[in-house]
């Protein structure tokens, strides 16, 4: 199946990656929260999107693509625009230099995320990995 | 800038001195105006604890002026530890309450008869008797300095015990435990009979261009509140890095020995804040609060520590206690002592009685066990008050070593221990300890920062691996430029400002109209001059190295198999600061380039 970034299908694609990583699954064993990607508009992509994963002890338990965040309180909202993030799934831009460089916004306990740096860096390898295509 | 206020301790002369303007324009102030205005004064003979030897707290153009984050001021003159340039910046409230006394700076020399404290209010100054508070810690000194002045707003800069006793790691504290910690500064004001300098002053600071420069303050404090640096050090203060740094291999363990331990979560930023963590503190008009305050088991609210203070006395010594972390912090800030030297003169302490170099015949029928608190609590005592094998340790592990016949394996550059960002894992750092102008210091450049991504565009800086080699050279230095700017201004080294906004508020505040490169230039300029400061004190190239620990590759962890290759980084380094690679002197070239011609006389003849 074709996964291009950003789309359900990628979406659902990363989601079913989630499930079955074992790395994955060993590294984010107590992780416990669900989280937003806001994509800003900027370059290719001309609207915002919000992208919403459940996320509970190494598995992703739902994933939806949201209107707005009027209808669910995650415990993190990552916002950045498009050219960042599809600089992050390239490669090109590590996750926590561009959090700390003001290039990808964070919303929720930073407590939470600097404990848990592993898993975020290993989250972002497994999107990576269930990207076959990067919309430009 | 306002004039400096002299004090002679010995004749009890004060007088008045005005900056040259052009210094002012080329230095801008605190560090950097510090080396240039010392400079003729700091001699190979200088004994750095003699009554000629000076010691000067200075401001910077920003302090003060509730900008982001410029509350700070520098304390500078000729390290006891090192024998070198010092400088070591403190927070706080002190600089700019200095500054609104009309001073932007005190110059000190000569000793005092009898301890003394200086009592300066406003435009008038008292040499009052010290003995209520000789003897007694850094807290006690600024209550009952703080009782006896009884005016509302005060605030007292003091030495502890250590500084008294000559500890060569003492230093200066003020607003609770706010640490001009580093280079042993306390030591010196020790050696003066000078106990504490109190100041409140009610006179406004001259700014330039008031009318811009105070909507930019308001703005650039926004932003700076919202980023997302900014909240991290607010919720977790600075050991929200331990986690990542204990990933990446980056926090030392068992005296640089080890690359991983067990404990390491449990003493981090996150940990705090989700236990002892009872609020925040901040230093003048800051808008991050990195400052932490816990309450322990007996129900006190107490400073908690930073990240050097916990990797000191947690990771470095194998404890995981973070209550005790915390007391052991305490202790030193009440003593008067810089936690990164003490824990760092502890650990080689412990490394050589683990390896047998040392004995209970050595260290008064002590045990020195890792992670054993107790000891480590009774180890401080003694350094503080030189008792025993405390003699030894208060002089720091350059000399401790030496003692023992174990120089090679303290971890310091230059007799300052190093500060706890691992080279093997940031090979950045390698550069910046070798070369600091005050030891192995991270403050001259925390260009961990920028081996882990925090690369603003606007320095120009390129992004290199964190384990890549002579590349990053170049890189290296420009940063350490930029780093020097900050502590020129003097600038907290954790705001992520932009660095077109610094521009514009160094423009708007002293009336200058720079550029980017007139700010790197004015940095290249301080570092060369703090450079042959050093060459004129005896430094050669010699002197930059790496303690041999480091050059040692970790058997596990994040940073496993990796030593910084130190040679190429060096060689390189030479080229892209213009330096004689034979002597490492700044050439006579460069030095002129930099306006530095009477230096570039009295260097190269």
């Amino acid at each position: 199946m074709a996964a291009i970034f950003p789309s359900l299908e990628w979406l659902e694609g990363l989601s079913e990656k989630l499930n079955s990583d074992a790395k994955y699954g060993q590294i984010a064993r107590n992780w416990e929260g669900d989280i937003c990607f806001v994509l800003e508009p900027s370059g290719p992509l001309t609207e915002e999107l919000l992208y919403y994963l459940d996320l509970w002890h190494g598995k992703c338990r739902k994933t939806e693509i949201l209107k707005d965040l009027s209808s669910v309180q995650p415990k993190f909202v990552f916002t950045a625009t498009y050219d960042n993030a599809s600089r992050v799934m390239k490669g090109e831009l590590d996750p926590m230099q561009a959090m700390m460089t003001r290039k990808l916004q964070v919303h929720g306990s930073m407590a939470y995320i600097m404990r848990n740096v592993p898993v975020v860096l290993d989250f972002i390898r497994c999107a990576r990995e269930a990207t076959t295509e990067i919309l430009s | 800038m306002q004039p400096i206020l002299k004090v002679n301790l010995t004749s009890g002369e004060i007088s008045e001195y005005i900056i040259p303007a052009e210094w002012e324009g080329d230095y801008l102030g605190g560090a950097s105006l510090a080396a240039r205005l010392l400079y003729a004064f700091l001699t190979r003979d200088l004994d750095p604890v003699s009554p000629e030897s000076p010691l000067l707290f200075l401001n910077g153009p920003l302090s003060g002026t509730s900008g982001p984050t410029v509350g700070r001021f520098v304390v500078c003159g000729k390290s006891p530890a090192t024998g070198l340039w010092a400088e070591s910046n403190c927070g706080g409230f002190w600089g700019p309450e200095l500054r609104f006394c009309g001073y932007d700076g005190m110059w000190i020399t000569g000793k005092a008869e009898k301890p003394v404290y200086l009592w300066l209010n406003d435009g008038r100054l008292e040499v009052r008797n010290a003995r209520a508070v000789w003897g007694k810690d850094t807290y006690e000194s600024q209550s009952i300095i703080k009782n006896e002045i009884d005016l509302p707003g005060a605030h007292v800069l003091t030495i502890g015990p250590a500084g008294e006793n000559g500890v060569l790691f003492a230093g200066l504290y003020c607003d609770h435990g706010r640490a001009a910690g580093r280079t042993g500064l306390g030591a010196v004001a020790g050696s003066k009979n000078l106990k504490a300098i109190a100041v409140k002053g009610t006179k406004k600071i001259p700014l330039a261009r008031p009318e811009l420069y105070v909507p930019l303050r308001s703005s650039a404090n926004r932003a700076l509140k919202e980023d997302n640096l900014s909240h991290v050090f607010h919720e977790l203060g600075t050991a929200n890095v331990v986690d990542y740094a204990d990933y990446l291999g980056a926090m030392p363990k068992k005296y640089f020995h080890s690359g991983i331990f067990s404990g390491a979560e449990k003493v981090s930023g996150s940990t705090m804040a989700e236990t002892i963590l009872a609020g925040t503190s901040a230093c003048h008009a800051c808008v991050i609060a990195c400052g932490r305050v816990v309450r322990l088991e007996d129900g006190e609210k107490r400073k908690g520590p930073e990240y050097e203070t916990i990797v000191s006395f947690g990771p470095n010594l194998l404890n995981d206690d973070l209550a005790a972390i915390t007391r052991l912090g305490e202790l030193c800030d009440r003593y008067g002592m810089d936690t990164i030297s003490a824990g760092g003169t502890l650990g080689l302490a412990f490394y050589l009685f683990e390896k047998g170099i040392i004995n209970k015949k050595n260290t008064d029928g002590l045990v020195l066990r890792w992670g054993d608190v107790k000891t480590i609590e009774q180890l401080l005592h003694m350094t503080a008050h030189r008792q025993g094998i405390g003699e030894f340790l208060a002089q720091g592990s350059k000399r401790f070593g030496q003692h023992f016949g174990a120089e090679e394996e303290a971890v310091q550059v230059n007799g300052l221990e190093l500060a706890y960002h691992d080279p093997r894992a940031f090979s950045g750092m390698a550069l910046v300890y070798a070369t600091s102008p005050r030891g192995a210091c991270h403050n001259q450049s925390q260009y961990f920062e920028v081996d882990i991504g925090q690369v603003d565009p606007g320095l120009g800086l390129e992004f290199f691996d964190r384990q890549a080699g002579a590349e990053k050279a170049a890189n290296v230095a420009r940063h350490q430029d930029w780093s020097t700017v900050f502590n020129a201004l003097v600038m907290c080294i954790f705001a992520n400002v932009s660095v077109e906004t610094v521009v514009r508020l160094i423009n708007t505040a002293c009336g200058l109209d720079w550029g980017v490169e007139d700010l790197f230039a004015a940095g290249e300029r301080a570092w060369n001059l703090k450079r042959a400061i050093n060459n004129r004190l005896g430094l050669t190239r010699e002197n930059d190295r790496l303690p041999k620990a480091l050059l040692e590759p970790y058997q596990d962890g994040g940073s496993a198999g990796y030593v910084p290759p130190i040679t190429e980084m060096l060689e390189a380094y030479y080229v892209a600061r213009g330096w004689d690679p034979e002597t490492g002197k700044p050439t006579r070239e460069k030095l002129q380039s930099l306006g530095l011609g009477d230096v570039a006389t009295d260097l190269w003849g």
